[in-house]
């Protein structure tokens, strides 16, 4: 006998079934597709406590820069990208060198020196450290780096194989503590891929990862590396991970460099917001914050125990290995003319600009390498007497010299009538605000203009020879506080001034359109960041090189501006047959190629990059601010291992 | 027959030929953008200033292209796509390169759903039942009240509604956690320590969302009863001696709420797409930042496995309601 099912009856099995499906779709099913085997993390018994598993007084905490790690139990960091900031590169893991920007030194970790190479450069020798252990207490030796170039090799899935397969010919341990690298041609950078700069070739553990039959699949959980701390746990879901100090600290090149290292776990945590940031830090809950420049004022007038890497104006960290501006596409008109690139130089009123930009923040240069470590030492001073007696054509037998020693000064004092107070000694000025840039001279740019067919409208418009109006799309990413916005919206903002149609266009996919050719003007660095230690230009110069230049359409390997010349390359070859540790004739020749730079100017510098980082004096003092530089300031950057044994506590 | 051959089978056939047309549109969308997952890779690790050799470039973005299986035309992706799709596999993610696309919503979605099914259903719940009550006894100051605090609080941002109660009960009374799902060392088990962890966590996103939710269900419920209420079988009602309670549950909510309803199916079946503000200020975990980040990234494979579900959630959601408001509304019949 069948029974129709009434309006009620269906609403309770309807609120059933709709109450199972919910409970059902709450608990984790199981899993398909690849899996990657490893040891489970470390699973408290009870809900650890901040105060409990981690006690506070011994523990840093920091945010990690690049947001919630999408694979958080995958530590292989051979393939793609695996969030290394999180902790990985910098307190896990040792390279053989690392770039410290902040005194313009290499500090060789794994190495204990610097390389030695043939006179032909096709072969070197590394030595390693001696005494050093992974953090699994198996000890390092010259048999994990042949490992390491053995295995990226073979597997063309790991991110370096082709620049390995490409470049050596053989790898062998000469003893335990040596290793010898025969080359495939003359290359006299080739250590340079071990170098860390945000990222270089990593030593694996050989016997870890010779017992994997895949080791591109290899999860790599828990990571063992060389550094002062290993792995204590992460959250599956990627907001934090947590690492403890080594017992055996002291056989980690940290240890054995700078001594013990103080805080006893150092968790990286992820933060999706900056307003959480500094409320976190405000209520003590977060050590280091990465904020904008807004977000550092705010936290600065508001918390008694934060201070900003500068005590006072500009605050900033403005010791960046990297140099910010403006990038044109000299494969496109009108930008393939010197001319047109040195009027919307001069175009720029530099004070304008980086208060547009930074709040006057920002350390000038006039050249393609930032103010900062060893490069205003052996270039930008050096240079001065140079970049004051040059001149560019201006037509009709006139010259003009564009380069401006009174910027810096001119920017102090627009900072000072803003009402910021900081020390006016000569010293603090140059570091502050750099030694110079270039004059705004509409005037002059007008005359470059009008020498190459350029003419103005009854509207003051600028146009082109052609008659049509000049338009310029300046090219930038989504993130307005990110840099390379801040460089567009200031210079935009100038050009309009000067009467050209110029406007912002913002892209996620700027790295696609740089390397294809398709934009006018952009953002992106005017040139390669340098190493940001040691006075060698090769990174910077060599970007500029003619064999990477593809035609538009095509993705360069080169720099975007898709500029060279016959004289740099000859200044390239130059250097890539000079010995990169002779620092004298490695300079010379630095400074011929920044001159040839800064005469075609492909892209115009502006100031170095700069970052608003608060430290929260609770917990951890001793910080290495400008007043104290002992070490980079960034806690995301390879060498904050370095910074740890220096911190102290304050036993709050 | 009738009810399957004339509404039941049409209605199915629609159902999976716009499920059909979704993935394949979702499949188009990613491609035909210029976001090239290969070159945004190149471009991470170069922005993070990693030292990438110019002579191998070639060589990194050929391996990438076949890591990533993007080697051969759409139409042998598209078919490839369907082949895994048939084995319950989406692939990996090209970002977070080689975690399986099915791992990293499996990880994710369980924060989602307990977070946003447990919200919308509080919020349409007490929105209407309270709304519905200030609709029938709209003239009452308690009425009134309940309508202006609504009237203050729905067109407030999210983000600084839920920001204000961050700084109120995180900062200043400090009764809640700043940020995240869980405490700092917390790893997930079925002990109740963590499950109280999580709730604890839980409070202020899910209060963020029920009070600005529950307003909305509050305002379109008020204004439905309100019109419900002068409709002329509820004047006939009233003057023919029905009780106030049986005109109010039976007659006038009844009929306001069927609008709601459609509401509150397609609002379940959005919740696939995750809540990506909420996540933002609070840290929180969930679907919503990783599909974010996904279509910043040009992670097709990660963007295809949560859009998926997000059509056949709403999809159904709306099969649902079609062939279930004959039961809530009596006058609908399939015939």
């Amino acid at each position: 006998m069948s029974k129709r099912m009434g309006r009620r009856e269906f609403m309770k099995l309807l609120s059933y079934s709709a109450g199972g499906v919910i409970l059902a779709a709450c608990v984790p099913g199981p899993q398909k597709s690849v899996e990657v085997e490893g040891p489970a993390t470390k699973v408290p018994e009870e809900v650890a406590d901040v105060l409990g598993t981690f006690p506070r007084r011994e523990t840093l905490i920091a945010r990690i820069l690049t947001g919630r790690v999408g694979s958080p139990d995958n530590f292989n960091e051979w393939v793609g990208w695996k969030w290394r900031d999180r902790g990985t590169q910098n307190l896990a893991n040792e390279p053989l060198w690392s770039v410290d920007f902040a005194t313009g030194n290499i500090i060789p970790g794994a190495a204990e020196g610097d390389p030695t190479y043939s006179p032909d450069f096709m072969s070197l020798t590394v030595p390693l450290r001696k005494g050093v252990a992974w953090s699994d207490g198996e000890p390092f030796t010259a048999a994990d780096l042949v490992y390491t170039i053995d295995t990226l090799m073979k597997y063309d899935g790991f991110s370096a194989h082709t620049f390995f397969v490409d470049n050596v010919a053989a790898v062998t341990a000469v003893d335990d503590y040596t290793v010898k690298f025969d080359l495939k041609q003359p290359n006299s950078r080739f250590h340079t891929t071990f170098l860390d700069r945000w990222g270089c070739t990593w030593i694996m553990p050989k016997h870890i990862f010779e017992k994997e039959t895949d080791p591109v699949q290899f999860a790599f959980n828990p990571y063992v590396g060389i550094g002062p701390y290993k792995l204590h746990s992460f959250d599956p879901q990627g907001s934090w991970t947590a690492w403890e100090k080594r017992e055996d600290w002291g056989k980690s090149p940290t240890g054995i460099l700078y001594g013990e290292p103080k805080p006893k776990y150092i968790i990286f945590q992820y933060f999706a917001d900056e307003g959480t940031q500094i409320l976190a830090q405000l209520t003590h809950q977060l050590d280091v914050a990465e904020l904008s420049a807004d977000g550092l004022k705010a936290l600065l007038s508001q918390s008694k125990t934060s201070r900003a890497y500068q005590p006072t104006f500009p605050f900033v960290v403005n010791n960046d290995p990297c140099i910010t501006g403006v990038l044109f596409n000299t494969a496109r008109k009108p930008f393939d003319n010197i001319d047109v690139r040195w009027a919307l130089t001069l175009a720029i009123d530099i004070v304008e600009y980086t208060s547009i930009a930074v709040d006057g923040s920002g350390t000038l240069s006039p050249v393609h390498v930032p103010h900062l470590g060893p490069y205003p030492a052996d270039y930008i001073k050096p240079m001065q007497e140079w970049l004051k007696s040059f001149t560019i054509d201006v037509g009709n037998g006139e010259t003009f010299a564009p380069y401006d020693t009174t910027a810096p000064k001119r920017i102090a004092d627009f900072a000072r009538s803003r009402g910021y107070i900081f020390p006016d000694t000569q010293e603090f000025l140059e570091q502050a605000f750099g030694l110079g840039w270039y004059k705004f001279a509409p005037e002059i740019a007008t005359k470059l203009l009008e020498k190459n067919g350029f003419k103005k409208d009854a509207d003051g418009k600028w146009l082109l020879p052609d008659g049509t109006p000049w338009k310029i799309s300046f090219m930038c990413g989504t993130v307005l506080s990110n840099h390379d916005a801040r460089n567009a919206a200031a210079a935009v903002q100038q050009w309009k001034k000067f009467g050209i149609d110029a406007e912002m266009y913002t892209t996620e996919n700027g790295d696609g359109l740089g390397a294809t050719g398709d934009f006018d003007v952009s953002g992106a660095w005017p040139a390669q960041e340098p190493w940001g230690a040691g006075p060698d230009l090769y990174r910077v110069l060599d970007r500029w090189n003619s064999a990477y230049k593809k035609p538009v359409g095509e993705r360069t390997q080169g720099i975007y501006s898709r500029w060279s010349s016959d004289a740099m390359d000859t200044i390239i070859k130059d250097l890539r047959e000079t010995d990169p540790f002779n620092n004298d004739a490695v300079i010379a020749l630095g400074i011929e190629g920044l001159k040839e730079a800064v005469t075609n100017m492909p892209g115009i510098p502006t100031y170095g990059y700069i970052g608003f980082v608060g430290w929260d004096e609770y917990y951890w003092t001793n910080w290495p601010g400008s007043e104290n530089p002992y070490n980079e300031p960034y806690t995301h950057w390879p060498n904050f291992k370095y910074t740890t044994p220096f911190l102290k506590s304050t036993g709050a | 027959m009738t009810f399957l051959k004339r509404y039941l089978i049409p209605r199915l056939f629609q159902y999976f030929l716009v499920i059909w047309l979704g993935i394949t549109v979702v499949f188009l969308i990613p491609r035909l953008t210029p976001n090239d997952p290969v070159m945004r890779m190149i471009g991470e690790m170069r922005g993070r200033g990693s030292t990438l050799e110019p002579g191998a470039m070639d060589g990194i973005i050929r391996d990438l292209t076949q890591m990533y299986g993007l080697e051969g035309s759409w139409l042998d992706q598209y078919w490839a796509f369907w082949v895994r799709l048939a084995h319950g596999d989406f692939g990996v993610s090209f970002f977070q390169f080689p975690t399986p696309v099915n791992k990293l919503i499996a990880t994710a979605i369980p924060w989602t759903l307990a977070l946003l099914l447990t919200t919308t259903a509080i919020s349409w719940i007490v929105g209407n039942i309270i709304g519905g009550l200030a609709g029938y006894y709209s003239r009452k100051g308690w009425s009134r009240t309940l309508d202006a605090i609504a009237m203050v609080i729905r067109p407030l941002p999210y983000y600084i509604f839920a920001f204000s109660l961050l700084l109120l009960f995180a900062y200043v009374v400090r009764w809640f956690p700043i940020t995240g799902g869980a405490s700092l060392g917390a790893i997930p088990s079925l002990s109740w320590a963590y499950i109280k962890d999580v709730l604890w966590h839980s409070i202020l996103p899910a209060l963020s969302l029920i009070i600005l939710g529950g307003a909305v269900n509050f305002q379109t419920m008020k204004l439905f009863v309100q019109n419900t209420n002068s409709e002329s079988f509820v004047q006939y009602a009233k003057m023919g001696g029905v009780t106030e309670d049986r005109i109010v549950s039976k007659y006038v909510i009844r009929n306001a709420i069927l609008p709601q309803i459609t509401g509150l199916a397609l609002s379940l079946g959005q919740i696939f797409s995750g809540a990506l503000i909420t996540e933002i200020v609070f840290s929180y975990p969930g679907l919503g930042m990783l599909l974010y980040r996904a279509i910043i990234n040009g992670d097709y494979n990660l963007i295809m496995g949560i859009t998926l579900l997000s059509i056949v959630g709403i999809t159904t959601a709306i099969l649902v309601v079609d062939l279930t408001y004959p039961f809530f509304d009596p006058r609908v019949r399939y015939n």
